[in-house]
């Protein structure tokens, strides 16, 4: 809040300029435009964005700037303020530069602004209004395309109403690093378009959409839902991952039909990725469960009252129950089921995470940085696992940004190089198996050994933060906690940042709902007393109940049979106990064996908190009614509190406490507060000793299934324009590795070991390491799951030439 | 039958009485063999620059006042001076020559490449330089391919890259072909055609090539014919150079005359000493107008400047003279119609080439342009209105606005040109097509009347 | 008998004549002449269409967002291209007024752009449930011959078919409130574009800048 109030205090220091007559100070190498804004000057401008670099194309912003040569006619976002520069935005000539240069850009439009997405909420209108002519003297026929084109599965591109600002080909180009739209033609026949054969297939296509000033780009998803003025809309935080982006979640007709990145300085800078802008599009879709529903004898479903839903549930859970899930619940529905499994059903299993993402109890114990920090200038920033596009989208963007201009340097550790490894100092291509013996090396060997590339790693007091994520499920997790551990003791100073998948993994370790030790807040101390051991890992789980040690297990919107790496065991687990409870809102392969399925409400419904990976605690705005007879979480657990058989303990109480507090359960003592919002603190300790198997060494392959951004997950194949973004099946190889198999392009490959073949296509891809089949994980078409053992550390696969096609 | 329509390759060069300075070997026609360049004394120059100190070369050129060529005529060595002192820097040869009217730096590239070579490699000596590009239009096959031949040359003799003449000065040259694209004449743009970008302009500030030009790297931009000039500047010296042209525009210049006199051509013209009327009339020149006419208007300095009319013949071809009148020698294309000239169409042919040729990076050049195009349009096709005159020239002055300083047309009796003009736009493309526009309607009004008149009636007035 | 003294009024009544009046008919009610409606009459509202038989609603929510009822719910939708409902990217997918709200104030037929929606000059409604209340795209819709459809309730009289798309502004084309001008009728109900408006731009002098 102080950021605030003393930007509305005029700076007295700094570069003295005149503006409009007023004497005021600038900050040295400040665009006009930035400064103008500060003090309350507004200058019209279409092109100008604060995120990205100026251009100066569409002339909006010119005033007239005497820098002692005389009076001139200037862009302000290209100008920076200089000592002693005049500046009138309110003269004739400033007027009347803007006024031509608002009937030159209207000269071409089409005035379809009664069907245009834009209408309503669209800078050329308003500018027209506030600056325009009033009046057009164009009397020749207008400019004309063909419209609109689709650009992608989810753009579409009007060229008439484009004013060629330069902010979508930009943002592409400059951003999200997809160059994939440019300008061709010349002339007043210049229009944005894609490479013939190639669609604008960025993760980050919706961005264009909203800095678009005009209605040129719109999303197919939103396309004719509802016009500006009838949407509300509430701040919000997207949850498909745990970067946190922060956004404002629009609605109409008790629908949401848009979510709009809001720039938020220390998350995502107003930037989305694809999945966290549409992924609303499930909330409405036809095949959403909208009330309790039973398994029949005959396996089909049919309707039941909540009350014998939550009675039969409340039973189930009564006998050796186990639980999986709730990565992606609020942090207070975490917090309540946490209650209610462990207090009042006495649950001891329960795990959050799925068993394929890094283990809770080691990212728990690490000093956590922020994104500001891993970001700022002169630090380093080492990403340990898999890709950052495909896992946080939006921050990838933000590290991108930094790689790109220099002020950041990257090394790689990875199977498979990251999107940024051409811009890394290095990237560094791993195998299953010796992941941490690579980082070991890079972080300990002699200035004569390593490359100098990777001096900037040790003996050197640049701040270094490590961003992990589980880089492979077909290999033992210990390899990925072994290599933390490296770096914590080689740079004891080092701050890790996880990138987990699911979207409220921190909420769920704070809220106690992942396995290990927890923790509470003292009076008289932040950190932390040990109280007990809660919870119990996924795959301890999944085993136990395949071996008829559970009778009850519920399912909190988890899918193990598509997100375990062991398929195998999750299809016995789910077989082997009497009663499956899935608190879900869709079918899927998990689901499909519930005997008991409550629905429940989704992202845009329910009111709460999200804690993203840095623990940084924002808020989950509910803008529509759930639909249906769907209930929260919250409810759903409050509920079965009533009808626990012991009911009257905490949980009750806790609910209600965090109903009083707006739903806080988090101790204030934990919180950083800042301008950007809560953080909370996290204990700090070393990494517990790992000591991962050395692998064995055996022929053929190392299996690596990495993540995709768009696969099968429920929540997008339930998402009408997103389910079709989804690949389908295809494992890379080295080239070298393909040579030597003599594996040849277009046909296909077998792949086998000792627990499944498969004849599958493959395409050679550079960026793989040697020795390692990569493979996309819950794609269309085949799932490589079915080559893992899970007690196994590394998976080894051997290929050999299909049969030709 | 020929199984073609090309046209044949017009040289145009004509070999007119008085000194000559850059197109000294332009009567050898093999003069582009490395061979015949050498034996009339080709990269001596070069081997006595080496001989003294960088910054005794870069100041012979600064003392000979070296006029850049291109269109702006700004000192070639006041330009260099302006390079901070960062490494590496780069020297660009605007050879993406496009103006129209203009054909004088394809000559010099095609008769006598080795000179703009050796003219490279002393600039890059003197500034310290280490690679040089050389951006020759897309359309020029001839030129390219002889260039490339004389880099191939040099470089086999040891002219361009390492050691030089046994010095440990190294340079290299890199020929790099254009698109086609007109404003790629423009320095900024043509910097970022040759970083492999869409060819638009960069505002300056901040983009000053001298500061951040090539990869963001300090650098040179120079004409063809600039820095074909180095080399004779350094066998004879700054004072030798002086001895030609006007004091304030020593030299020569290479001046394309095209359009209605009875001899068009490249002609080499001592800066100050000839005037328009000579030119035009003179028999040593382009030996009067066709058909025995008289000149109803001629464009001074290729299609961007202002037009001239007869009150401006006796203007000495010196570029300091004609920027007082209100126009500019520009690239030094001069373009003559005769009374039987369309002003309406003549103007409309000029606009129509800066509409398709804008880039489309700023809305007053993309829009105003082609908009001034149609209104152009609509007139000849005879559906003008009264009020499109007045249009056009505000559509114009949305480009350029502003007062202009009124420059010595005014002193001559006449309405000021916009020129030089203010602008809207980041380059002066969108301001070169207000400039026929404005001079047009100023001049012949009444003929524009007439065509909206004319239309009125035969078109009938119904709409 | 005290409780008699209550009935005089009553009984006086009974004996009076009727004074409730055919709503219908002229003066005096007892007319079987119905009385004209008033030229300006804003009545129930009809959706268009161009001569073609499209629609000309596009869906572009303008009515439903200036309505000060709130009476008015639009949802557009992408045309089919090869078999467009109305010309151009989108059409009027939904169109309902709730006539239990509508103040018949014709701001949407102000707002609309393209003329889809106009009144009618019938102000019978008949509901029994609010369902029946808000009338959908069945009942607004023009038909093919660009005729309004004529509801069973519903008092039609000669020639009102044509009269409905009867369409004025109540400002000048420049916005200002104060025109004063002939009233311009648009053309014919469903038969294409609207001729000239046939008004007289004298803006009438604000009150108080009279010379």
């Amino acid at each position: 809040m102080t950021a605030t109030e003393s930007s509305a205090v005029k700076a007295t220091t700094g570069v003295p300029f005149t503006l409009n007559g007023q004497e005021l100070h600038a900050e040295e190498g400040e665009l006009l435009i930035e400064a103008c804004d500060k003090n309350g000057v507004h200058i019209p401008r279409f092109c100008y964005h604060k995120r990205m670099e100026s251009v100066g194309m569409c002339r909006m912003c010119i005033v007239e700037v005497d820098t002692g040569r005389g009076p001139a006619l200037q862009p302000s976002c290209m100008l920076t303020v200089t000592p002693e520069m005049k500046v009138e935005t309110e003269s004739e000539a400033t007027k009347d530069a803007q006024d031509g240069v608002l009937e030159l850009l209207l000269a071409n439009h089409p005035l379809d602004c009664p069907v245009c997405d834009k209408g309503g909420e669209c800078p050329l209108q308003d500018n027209a209004f506030a600056y325009g002519p009033g009046e057009s003297r164009f009397v020749e026929e207008k400019r004309h395309f063909e419209k609109p084109i689709p650009i992608s599965d989810l753009v579409k591109l009007d060229r008439e109403r484009c004013i060629l600002c330069d902010r979508c080909t930009r943002f592409a180009s400059d951003v999200a690093g997809d160059s994939l739209i440019h300008f061709i033609d010349r002339g007043s026949s210049t229009q944005v378009n894609t490479f013939p054969d190639h669609p604008f297939a960025s993760y980050y296509s919706g961005n264009t959409v909203q800095i678009c000033p005009v209605g040129a780009l719109t999303a197919a998803p939103y396309r004719f839902k509802a016009r500006p003025w009838d949407l509300t809309g509430s701040p919000s935080t997207a949850t498909v991952d745990s970067s946190g982006s922060r956004v404002l979640v629009q609605s109409s007709q008790d629908k949401v039909v848009r979510i709009q990145g809001v720039d938020s300085d220390a998350v995502n800078w107003g930037w989305l990725s694809d999945k966290e802008r549409f992924i609303y599009e499930a909330n409405v879709s036809e095949d959403r469960i909208l009330q309790p529903m039973r398994r029949a004898v005959d396996g089909s479903l049919e309707p039941m009252r909540w009350n014998d839903a939550l009675k039969q549930t409340s039973e189930a859970l009564g006998k050796k129950a186990a639980a999986i899930g709730g990565a992606r619940l609020t942090l207070e529905a975490q917090h309540v089921w946490q209650k209610v499994l462990a207090d009042e059903f006495s649950v001891v299993s329960y795990d959050a995470s799925l068993g394929d993402d890094v283990s809770a109890d080691v990212v728990d114990s690490l000093p956590k940085a922020t994104y500001d920090w891993a970001f700022n200038a002169g630090s380093v920033v080492v990403v340990v696992g898999q890709d950052l596009k495909e896992i946080l989208p939006s921050i990838y963007l933000r590290l991108r940004g930094v790689v790109k201009d220099g002020s950041v340097e990257l090394v790689e550790f990875n199977y498979k190089s990251g999107s940024l490894a051409k811009l890394a100092r290095k990237s560094v291509q791993s195998r299953p198996g010796e992941l941490a013996k690579d980082v070991k090396q890079a972080f300990t060997a002699t200035p004569g050994e390593r490359s100098s590339d990777l001096n900037c790693l040790v003996d050197t007091d640049k701040p270094l933060t490590v961003i992990f994520s589980r880089p492979n499920v077909a290999e033992s997790a210990d390899y990925l906690t072994e290599a933390l551990q490296v770096i914590q003791s080689v740079r004891p100073d080092a701050h890790f940042l996880p990138a987990f998948r699911r979207g409220n993994t921190v909420g769920a370790q704070l809220a106690g709902l992942t396995p290990g030790v927890r923790e509470v807040a003292t009076e008289d101390e932040i950190i932390v007393e040990q109280v007990a051991v809660v919870g119990r890992p996924t795959a301890e789980i999944l085993q136990e109940a395949a071996n008829g040690e559970v009778e009850t297990l519920l399912l909190l919107g988890a899918d193990p049979i598509s997100d375990f790496p062991d398929k195998a065991l999750a299809e016995a687990a789910l077989d082997a106990v009497n009663t499956v409870i899935a608190v879900d809102c869709f079918e899927n392969p998990s689901v499909a064996s519930a005997n008991v399925i409550l629905p429940v409400a989704m992202y845009g419904e329910v009111n709460g908190h999200f804690v993203n990976s840095e623990g940084r605690l924002s808020p989950l705005g509910a803008r529509v009614t759930a639909p249906g007879l769907v209930r929260s979480d919250l409810e759903i657990a409050a509920s079965l509190a009533k009808t626990a058989p012991q009911s009257n303990s905490d949980a009750q109480s806790s609910l209600e406490t965090s109903h009083m507090l707006g739903s806080e359960p988090i101790a204030w003592d934990l919180l950083e507060l800042s301008s950007e919002g809560a953080r909370i603190k996290t204990p700090t300790k070393p990494i517990q000793r790992v000591k991962a198997d050395v692998p064995t060494v055996a022929d053929g392959l190392r299996l690596v299934i990495g993540n995709k951004l768009w696969d099968q997950g429920t929540i997008v194949e339930n998402s009408r324009t997103l389910a079709g973004l989804c690949e389908t099946f295809k494992v890379r190889i080295n080239p070298a590795d393909a040579d030597r198999f003599g594996l040849t392009a277009g046909a296909e490959i077998v792949v086998k070991n000792a627990k499944a073949t498969a004849s599958v296509p493959f395409i050679t891809d550079s960026s793989v390491a040697e020795g390692v089949l990569w493979a996309p994980a819950n794609v269309r078409g085949f799932d490589p799951r079915s080559f893992v053992t899970f007690s196994e550390s590394v998976c080894y696969v051997e290929v050999s030439a299909g049969e030709q096609k | 039958m020929p199984t073609n329509n090309y046209l044949p390759h017009l040289d145009g060069y004509v070999d007119n009485e008085g000194p000559k300075i850059v197109t000294s070997r332009f009567n050898d026609p093999n003069n582009y063999k490395i061979s015949n360049y050498k034996a009339s004394g080709g990269y001596q120059a070069l081997e006595s620059a080496l001989d003294i100190s960088p910054d005794a070369v870069a100041a012979e050129i600064k003392d000979a006042i070296l006029l850049g060529r291109g269109g702006a005529g700004f000192p070639a060595g006041l330009k260099w001076g302006f390079l901070p002192d960062v490494y590496p820097r780069y020297l660009v040869v605007n050879g993406d020559e496009s103006e129209p009217g203009t054909y004088k730096d394809r000559l010099l590239m095609e008769h006598d490449p080795h000179q703009l070579i050796e003219g490279c490699l002393i600039t890059c000596y003197a500034l310290g330089i280490e690679t040089c590009f050389l951006y020759v239009r897309g359309e020029m096959a001839l030129a390219q391919e002889r260039l490339a031949q004389a880099l191939n040359d040099a470089y086999a003799q040891g002219y361009i890259g390492k050691n030089i003449y046994g010095t440990d000065v190294g340079i290299d040259i890199v020929l790099h072909w254009g698109a086609g694209a007109y404003i790629v004449g423009e320095e900024t743009a043509l910097i970022e055609s040759l970083e492999g970008n869409r060819g638009m302009p960069r505002l300056k500030p901040p983009f000053f090539p001298a500061v951040k030009g090539v990869y963001m790297k300090p650098t040179i931009v120079n004409n063809v014919e600039t820095l074909s000039n180095v080399p004779w500047i350094v066998t004879n010296g700054a004072d030798k150079y002086k001895e030609f042209g006007s004091e304030a525009s020593p030299g020569s210049r290479m001046l394309a005359i095209s359009g209605h006199v009875n001899r068009p051509g490249v002609y080499e013209v001592e800066q100050g000493e000839v005037t328009f009327r000579e030119l035009f009339y003179g028999d040593n020149y382009c030996q009067g107008i066709r058909n025995d006419g008289d000149v109803k208007m001629f464009i001074p300095g290729g299609g961007s400047a202002p037009w001239f009319f007869e009150e401006q013949l006796d203007l000495p071809l010196e570029a300091k003279a004609v920027g007082a009148a209100g126009s500019m020698l520009g690239s030094g294309a001069i373009v003559v119609m005769d009374q039987t000239t369309d002003a309406v169409k003549a103007c409309l042919r000029v606009v129509r080439f800066f509409a398709r040729e804008s880039c489309g990076k700023c809305t007053p050049c993309r829009e105003g342009t082609s908009w001034e195009e149609k209104i152009l349009q609509r007139i000849l096709d005879g559906a003008g209105r009264p009020e499109d005159l007045d249009l056009l020239l505000d559509v114009g002055s949305q480009i350029s606005p502003g007062d202009y300083p009124k420059a010595a047309w005014e002193a001559e009796g006449l309405e000021a040109v916009p020129f030089p003009p203010k602008q809207t736009t980041i380059c002066p493309l969108g301001p070169s097509s207000v400039a026929p526009i404005t001079s047009a309607l100023r001049r012949f009004r009444p003929e524009f009347e007439a065509k909206i008149a004319a239309g009125r009636t035969t078109v009938g007035a119904s709409s | 008998m005290g409780y008699l003294a209550g009935f005089p009024i009553t009984l006086k009544k009974w004996f009076e004549g009727v004074t409730t009046k055919n709503y219908r008919a002229g003066k005096g009610g007892k007319s079987d002449v119905k009385a004209p409606k008033p030229d300006r009459l804003h009545g129930r509202h009809v959706l268009n269409r161009y001569e073609d038989g499209l629609e000309k609603c596009i869906g572009c929510e303008l009515c439903a967002g200036v309505c000060p009822a709130k009476c008015i719910y639009v949802r557009g939708a992408d045309n089919n291209p090869t078999d467009p409902t109305s010309p151009g990217e989108r059409f009027g997918f939904v169109y309902e007024i709730n006539y239990l709200r509508c103040i018949h104030c014709d701001l949407c037929v102000e707002a609309c752009p393209t003329e889809a929606i106009t009144e009618s000059k019938l102000f019978e409604f008949s509901f029994e449930d609010r369902k029946s209340a808000i009338y959908t795209k069945n009942e607004l819709l023009v038909d093919e011959d660009g005729k309004p459809q004529q509801l069973p309730w519903e008092d039609w009289r000669e020639g009102e078919d044509k009269a409905t798309s009867g369409w004025m502004r109540a400002t000048a084309p420049s916005g200002d409130s104060n025109y004063v001008g002939k009233v311009a009728w648009s053309g014919e109900l469903g038969y294409g574009v609207r001729q000239p408006e046939s008004v007289e731009l004298t803006i009438k002098p604000k009150s108080g800048d009279s010379k």
